[in-house]
């Protein structure tokens, strides 16, 4: 029988122990010794959800690609077993081998969202590892992290070792071809590090010093060494078509969030909304060819067995030929009992074709994600869809049988006003009306549901909001409470419903987002006292967060609810993302005059990534 | 056609619930290739039941499901296709053709065989001597055994001993290890974690704890008292 990590008797009393006992189908079985490099990939948070993750599927079947590599996986225990782990002092272990981590060569994190900061300080703890990259020794893991948080990740870069910015199809070969090299020559840790950071998009930070100014801003930051880059180069894929994709996709036994294959058509977006730090930070937007993608789809069905498919893009419907691909999947899979589920797709004509031919009409909803309620507003974050396209949707989705939708807003963002927030539930209101006007008496069924959901802002790194200020929690609530007086005051307030979101998290997000090195000991003192799982609403504690901070001398003030001025030091400067903080400038700039910018297809806007010529930049 | 699987589920595979190995199943099938049915409707799904589940921590040599198929498949062939698919703990034994009027497996089982021992070797029980005389009074010379048994409904009063039908004990390295043969399905569904508890109280040994048991089910069965038939021993190869 397989090794298992964990007697019977743990795995008897915890819940759902198939989170922990490997044996996935399509799981990659090797023998430790047959490797020179053992890695332990982890998405730090609970199997279902790391288990979705298509970055860590994509590295998994890449690393593991290698004849010298063992990649194998590790997600965050549960907090019933992290509490038995840590009483009987059992070492945090990776599913196919069960072998304790704290002896691999490597762990890779991924930073998917700020709020799992915590969680990976969790895996160095159960690892049995120390917290800071400085207090490990020769012979420990070498701590490397990556993902779109990895575009500032000054708060984490005590703890970690290696940054990778970027895309890890590109520049993972040669880490591991150099660290194979080093320790066959029995070079130490800093050697390897020393000459790792010479690598494309790779961020040692113990060799980068930040100096501030007196009122906390920074001052200069730069490498202690004259041989090590002072900018770090995020990493692009150039050609999505041959970038390495797998074939085969592990199937869990507990069913993970994404039950199903996940098809990435296109990376990028061409449409630039302000607040989008992914439509920043992945341009430029580049497409897979059809012909990769219905032979990607049609391998993945069949080595997988699931009866789902998924297309994962930011914006689908910019896919240059999702009507043929489209067509592939319906006429191909639908007939073998596949379904075909669909990913946030402006509505149109041919998307409510698309979908009533692969949904149940009666049972889906239409999801709008306007972002703002008012035009001034959407002018200001750039989102380029008026009430005409909102409301002409919603009418074609009426007649076409559909009676709920669903929108999606977010408060807080940079000039917002009160008749802003007010437009909300007014477009909400207007979009019932149509329902009204379309769909006669004796067609409906019962009321038509209009959902409002929103979000509280957070202004990201590398977006044109990176100087905008936040607020504090009860200035969201105050906003999520105008949103909801308005709607109480609508014609049709009986068939509108309106969710909002908590406001803690969301200025701990903003704090993390925006942060630099000094909030390390506060991340590292919260864990300490109790957090972790910040993610889940029903672990986070925000007081032990403002003990956190007020021992270590942070200000949520200074992080979160100042207004930055455009020429400050920020702390993820030295990252080069191609886009420009010239153009993230001009950006801000067209924002406060409310001016809209072109997409990308419809025009250059010089925003930097244009030398990289691949994509949507090539094809001008 | 319908179509009777028996398989093994061993090893780390007694930590996967049986949603989440129906699941598995639905996936395997589909990659094997096996041309199985569909259900009509917007949400079509495969034509596949599962004989009596098994709880999470217990193993089996002996699980049955069933699925409709659209073309006479060779059995050797899909138990090959079948396995290919499996992972370590998993095994497909047989693919049987069901003659039209049999029952599913799913309302076919009456009783299930199953060997239970200790999970502990230094458990109570290894130090009591005369078991097996001990046994003997509270099974083979009892008139009946009277347990109160909890349901989702409340409790109620229940006679363990028609439900019983083998009740044989051994030892192994002087661990107790039992052989049941125990009423299974949808009206007495006798758990064998019941009857070692009602033995164990009438041995007197404090608290009893499910978790203390290794239970390996190893058949499921149809048909009378007097003349159970394996769900297995059903339907023919192609």
């Amino acid at each position: 029988m397989k090794k298992l990590a964990l007697s019977d008797d743990i795995l008897m009393q915890i819940d759902k122990p198939a989170r922990y006992i490997g044996n996935e189908f399509n799981s990659v079985i090797k023998n430790p010794a047959d490797v020179d490099i053992r890695f332990a990939m982890c998405f730090p948070d609970v199997y279902e959800v790391g288990m979705s993750h298509l970055g860590i599927a994509i590295l998994y079947d890449m690393l593991n690609r290698r004849d010298d590599t063992y990649c194998e996986r590790v997600y965050s225990p549960w907090p019933d077993l992290h509490k038995i782990m840590k009483d009987r002092n059992i070492p945090l272990f990776a599913l196919e081998s069960q072998d304790a981590i704290k002896d691999f060569d490597f762990i890779g994190m991924t930073l998917q969202y700020e709020m799992c900061y915590t969680n990976i300080l969790q895996i160095l703890d159960l690892a049995g590892l120390s917290f800071l990259s400085k207090d490990r020794k020769d012979g420990d893991p070498i701590v490397i992290v990556g993902g779109p948080c990895a575009t500032n990740p000054e708060p984490i870069a005590d703890f970690v070792d290696i940054v990778y910015v970027g895309e890890g199809e590109t520049s993972y070969n040669s880490l591991l071809d150099l660290y194979k090299e080093c320790k066959a020559k029995g070079l130490d840790r800093m050697a390897f590090l020393r000459k790792a950071c010479q690598i494309p998009g790779i961020y040692v930070p113990a060799f980068y010093e930040a100096k501030y100014n007196e009122d906390g801003t920074i001052k200069s930051f730069g490498p202690i060494y004259e041989d090590v880059p002072a900018k770090i180069v995020r990493q692009v894929v150039i050609n999505m078509d041959e970038s390495p994709y797998p074939t085969k996709m592990l199937i869990p036994f507990v069913r993970a969030i994404q039950d199903r294959v996940v098809l990435e058509i296109q990376r990028g977006c061409i449409r630039g909304c302000r607040f989008c730090q992914a439509g920043m930070i992945y341009r430029p937007n580049r497409e897979k060819s059809v012909e990769v993608l219905k032979n990607q789809a049609k391998e993945l069905l069949a080595s997988t067995g699931h009866e789902e498919i998924s297309l994962s893009s930011l914006s689908s419907s910019d896919y240059h030929a999702l009507g043929e691909l489209m067509d592939f999947l319906i006429n191909d899979c639908l007939s073998e009992g596949v379904n075909v589920s669909l990913p946030s797709l402006r509505i149109d004509a041919f998307s409510l074709d698309v979908m009533s031919k692969v949904q149940d009409v009666r049972k889906s909803s239409i999801t709008f994600a306007p972002e703002a309620g008012s035009q001034r507003m959407r002018d200001v974050i750039n989102k380029g869809l008026t009430v005409e396209d909102i409301i002409g949707g919603a009418h074609m989705a009426f007649e076409g049988g559909w009676n709920k939708v669903k929108l999606y807003f977010m408060l807080g963002l940079p000039t917002e006003t009160d008749e802003d927030m007010q437009e909300i539930p007014r477009l909400a209101n207007e979009i019932a009306k149509e329902y009204y006007a379309t769909v006669p008496k004796d067609q409906r069924q019962g009321k038509c549901q209009i959902t409002i959901s929103t979000s509280f802002f957070v202004p990201k790194p590398f977006t044109p909001f990176q100087w905008a200020p936040m607020y504090e929690a009860g200035e969201y609530l105050r906003r999520a409470k105008v949103v909801n007086d308005e709607m109480k005051a609508q014609l049709n307030a009986k068939s509108l419903k309106y969710n909002w979101h908590h406001s803690d998290v969301t200025v701990l997000e903003g704090v993390f987002a925006r942060g630099d090195r000094r909030l390390a000991p506060a991340i590292l003192d919260a864990y300490l006292s109790g957090c972790y799982f910040d993610a889940w609403g029903d672990f986070f504690d925000f007081d032990k967060w403002l003990a956190a901070f007020e021992k270590n001398n942070i200000s949520i003030d200074f992080y979160a609810y100042r207004q930055r001025d455009l020429d400050e030091i920020f702390p993820w400067d030295f990252i080069d993302c191609h886009v420009t903080k010239d153009f993230l400038k001009r950006e801000w700039n067209n924002a406060m005059a409310g001016s809209v910018t072109k997409n990308c297809k419809m025009a250059c806007n010089a925003c930097g990534c244009l030398d990289l010529n691949t994509g949507v930049c090539h094809a001008r | 056609m319908r179509v009777r699987i028996r398989f093994e589920k061993l090893g780390v595979m007694r930590y996967v619930g049986h949603l989440d190995l129906m699941r598995f199943f639905q996936k395997a099938v589909k990659r094997s290739g096996l041309p199985i049915k569909y259900s009509e409707g917007f949400n079509p799904h495969q034509i596949m039941s599962f004989a009596s589940p098994l709880g999470v921590g217990l193993t089996s040599e002996g699980e049955y499901m069933d699925i409709d198929i659209k073309e006479d498949v060779n059995s050797k062939e899909a138990i090959k296709a079948l396995n290919d698919n499996m992972v370590e703990g998993l095994d497909i034994k047989t693919f049987k053709y069901l003659p039209d009027n049999a029952e599913k497996a799913m309302t076919a089982v009456t009783a299930a065989s199953y060997i239970v021992t200790y999970k502990n070797p230094k458990d109570d029980i290894c130090y009591i001597d005369n078991l097996l005389d001990l046994k003997q009074k509270f099974f083979d010379e009892a008139y009946a055994i009277n347990i109160i048994k909890k349901t989702k409904k409340g409790e109620r009063e229940l006679d363990l001993k028609p439900l019983i039908y083998r009740f044989d004990l051994s030892f192994k390295d002087n661990v107790p290890v039992y052989d049941f043969l125990l009423s299974s399905g949808s009206s007495d569904n006798i758990k064998p974690e019941l009857v070692v508890k009602a033995f164990h109280e009438y041995l007197g040994l404090p608290e009893f704890d499910d978790l203390s048991l290794d239970i390996k089910r190893i058949d499921m069965f149809t048909g009378e008292s007097d003349a159970f038939i394996s769900l297995g021993d059903i339907g023919d190869d192609h």
